[in-house]
């Protein structure tokens, strides 16, 4: 990515670098900014790196040394196979991805079409509608936990994957980010395409949608991490242990009594390893979606 | 280091409290009916026991144990689930409010408070009155209610620990590393003394007072009814103002006063604070995780100004609404039997709660190994131990005092206004009017 920076420099001057957005800066300036940005490198994903680093050391290898070391002396796979020894990893990561895919596809689905009727179709409350779904955003997700276990529950649905995704697949901070990309298209192009007879369907799929690609990203991305990382809601509604999903799952690693460390760093390596190569995979649109939502000159 | 599984056990996020407070309420009593129950019958009928994160360590242990007693009871079944160690007290809560609570249960006394109070445990003492003589009257106390008269659990494993210091950083510091602290007062003049020495390279205390250390300073907590939180008379003051003095001299590591601080344990382990509380389990953690630090570990008894050592206990307890009673008790009487409880305290390194236990050589004679070393100065330690901390005594109410008592050794308010603020929150919290 090209660096940007609010003010731009002088061009022209004897000791300016010309940058790949078509911005020039002064040497001085560039090396301040290389700097900045390595301090927030090291703030950043130093203690991640310490993490893998702790889950790659031998038994006997001082763990908590000042300052700390990021290079294991020995290196060791024992702690990730203690990790598969400890849980079945493979059927917790399969029980994760079951419910992420549901999650992503219902909530790409569901919010797309929840934020282009909010944004594009008239209909009586619709303003109410928009508050509420803003309004969920101020409720704390865990004060609602013990009335909707008992309600899934009671629907029959308790102790089962679907039960995990399905009530955090809409959540409102997506239907309210794609209500916000629809917005953002000119009006002019809809009320082209209804002069042209496309049908509300039509419009959404052929109009709509292909021009939040990005905002989609964002959503689909969301949900995914969210359901991935999720631990308290999961654990809440499976009795079965077999089903859990690999965030809860994990949390056996933690010992009662002793910790191992390295065992416990492992798995936090697991858990996060697909959310990084995601985000990689992803960055491209996701950061043109990010920028999207945002002010449109 | 003592897990969090011994220095507090709920943390839920909404507390169990709001079974017995407002909040919800369980619908259904108990189904049990009152009066002594045998279990000289036949056995016949499946019931669920659940532990508190052991499958991973101990899987072996459990599944035995179940093997045996079907096998001595072949009408019984047992469907054993372990529930992870992060958000246990949420699960209990939500269990109790479908009403759908396993029948035989692992709980920590904070964690069984409620449930009994909300009549979802079986009564003990009303239950199977001659069976709890066989256990130790110090872990008995844990899960008895003194006002109703009732006993809702089966005390199981018991821990205490000694207190686990750096040789080596006693040294730097021109302390004598074979006099360690014995009281509280001998610890503050030497974390003082430390901090002069050498100016804040490394520490004495790493961690804020918990309400169980009020209590080993002497300090009396809950009044004589046992109701009310009293834990701001002159004796608690002079303890925060000590904390504050070392803080001030550099004797107490300054990130614990940070309201969420937990490091006290990683920053014994890397060297940086010479003094810590901690389990007989953690010398082979030292030995694995810190060897610098297991070369130069010295060991000594528990802190304590009453003569009492401080104690922590897990307890088994069985469901109010259980379909098959006698099959429940007779598990859980198995579970914490002097022969199973001698075995799993073998295997962890914990102590078992039943009458006399304790005077097994396992625990009085120190065969030469720093692991026995350790298990017999701590169980030394226990004949008289207490848990110094109240069952009353709630998450919410801890970071209160940690907060207060942080502001009160940073110099932001005094020593009295943090306890006032702290025992007023408290009564508040319990439910004790003014």
């Amino acid at each position: 990515m090209a660096l940007t920076h609010p003010h731009t420099s002088r061009k022209g001057s004897r000791h300016t670098v010309a940058l790949s957005d078509g911005e020039s800066a002064t040497r001085p300036e560039l090396v301040l900014r290389y700097l900045l940005l390595l301090v927030v490198i090291v703030i950043s994903i130093g203690p991640f790196l310490w993490q893998l680093a702790t889950s790659l050391k031998g038994i006997g290898e001082d763990l908590y040394s000042m300052p700390p070391s990021f290079w294991p002396e020995e290196f060791s796979l024992a702690a990730y196979s203690q990790v598969t020894e400890v849980i079945p990893v493979w059927s917790y990561i399969g029980n994760s991805v079951i419910v992420a895919l549901c999650n992503v596809t219902l909530s790409v689905v569901g919010c797309a079409m929840a934020g282009y009727a909010m944004a594009r179709l008239q209909f009586r409350g619709k303003v109410i509608a928009i508050g509420l779904f803003a309004a969920t955003l101020l409720i704390p997700q865990e004060s609602s936990m013990i009335a909707l276990t008992q309600l899934v529950n009671a629907m029959g649905l308790g102790n089962t994957l679907v039960a995990v995704f399905l009530p955090t697949m809409m959540s409102a901070i997506s239907v309210l980010l794609m209500w916000n990309a629809f917005l953002a298209l000119p009006k002019e192009v809809d009320e082209a395409a209804i002069v042209d007879g496309a049908s509300v369907w039509q419009r959404f799929l052929r109009l709509g949608l292909p021009s939040v690609k990005g905002t989609l990203a964002v959503v689909a991305l969301l949900a995914f991490m969210g359901s991935w990382n999720d631990f308290l809601w999961p654990l809440l509604i499976l009795s079965d242990p077999d089903k859990y999903t690999l965030t809860v799952g994990l949390n056996y690693l933690q010992g009662t009594f002793a910790d191992n460390p390295r065992v416990v760093a492992a798995g936090t390596i697991i858990a996060v390893a697909p959310l990084v190569a995601l985000f990689l995979a992803l960055q491209r649109i996701f950061f043109r979606g990010v920028a999207e939502g945002g002010v449109k000159e | 280091m003592l897990t969090r599984r011994d220095l507090m056990t709920g943390g839920s996020l909404t507390g169990l409290l709001l079974l017995s407070g407002c909040g919800l309420q369980p619908t259904g009593g108990p189904t049990v009916a009152s009066g002594p129950i045998g279990t000289d019958i036949e056995l016949e009928g499946a019931i669920r026991f659940q532990t508190w994160n052991l499958r991973s360590a101990y899987l072996e242990y459990f599944e035995g144990l179940i093997d045996e007693f079907v096998a001595a009871h072949p009408g019984a079944s047992v469907d054993w689930v372990d529930q992870p160690a992060d958000g246990y007290a949420d699960n209990l809560q939500v269990d109790a409010s479908n009403l759908d609570l396993p029948d035989v249960m692992n709980l920590a006394p904070d964690l069984a408070w409620p449930l009994a109070q909300a009549g979802l445990l079986l009564d003990i003492a009303d239950a199977r009155p001659e069976v709890l003589d066989g256990y130790a009257d110090g872990a008995i106390e844990d899960y008895s209610d003194p006002q109703a008269g009732t006993t809702f659990a089966y005390p199981w494993y018991l821990n205490t620990g000694p207190i686990f210091y750096n040789r080596a950083l006693f040294e730097e510091a021109g302390l004598d590393p074979d006099d360690p602290p014995t009281t509280w007062d001998e610890l503050f003049d030497l974390a003082d003394a430390m901090g002069d020495a050498v100016d804040g390279r490394f520490y004495m205390i790493g961690q804020l007072p918990a309400i169980a250390d009020f209590g080993m300073y002497g300090v009396q907590v809950l009044d004589d009814d046992q109701e009310r939180f009293i834990f701001n008379d002159e004796r608690a003051v002079r303890m925060v103002e000590r904390y504050r003095q070392a803080y001030e001299r550099k004797g107490l590591l300054p990130d614990s006063t940070v309201l969420t601080y937990t490091g006290g344990g990683e920053r014994f382990q890397s060297g940086q604070v010479a003094l810590s509380t901690g389990s007989a389990y953690d010398v082979a953690n030292f030995k694995e995780n810190a060897p610098d630090l297991y070369a130069n570990l010295g060991i000594t008894e528990t802190l304590t100004d009453t003569g009492h050592a401080n104690m922590f206990s897990q307890g088994i307890a069985v469901s109010s609404r259980t379909e098959h009673p006698e099959v429940a008790i007779a598990f859980a009487e198995f579970l914490t039997s002097q022969e199973k409880q001698m075995e799993f305290a073998h295997i962890v390194d914990v102590f078992p709660s039943t009458e006399g236990a304790l005077e097994d050589p396992y625990f009085t004679e120190d065969d030469g190994s720093d692991t026995s070393e350790v298990r017999v100065v701590a169980a030394g330690q226990l004949d008289s131990a207490r848990n110094y901390t109240p069952v009353v005594w709630t998450e919410e109410m801890r970071v209160e005092l940690q907060r207060q008592v942080g502001d009160a050794v940073v110099g932001r308010i005094t020593a009295q206004e943090a306890l006032d603020a702290s025992v007023a929150q408290a009564n508040r919290l319990a439910g004790v009017s003014e």
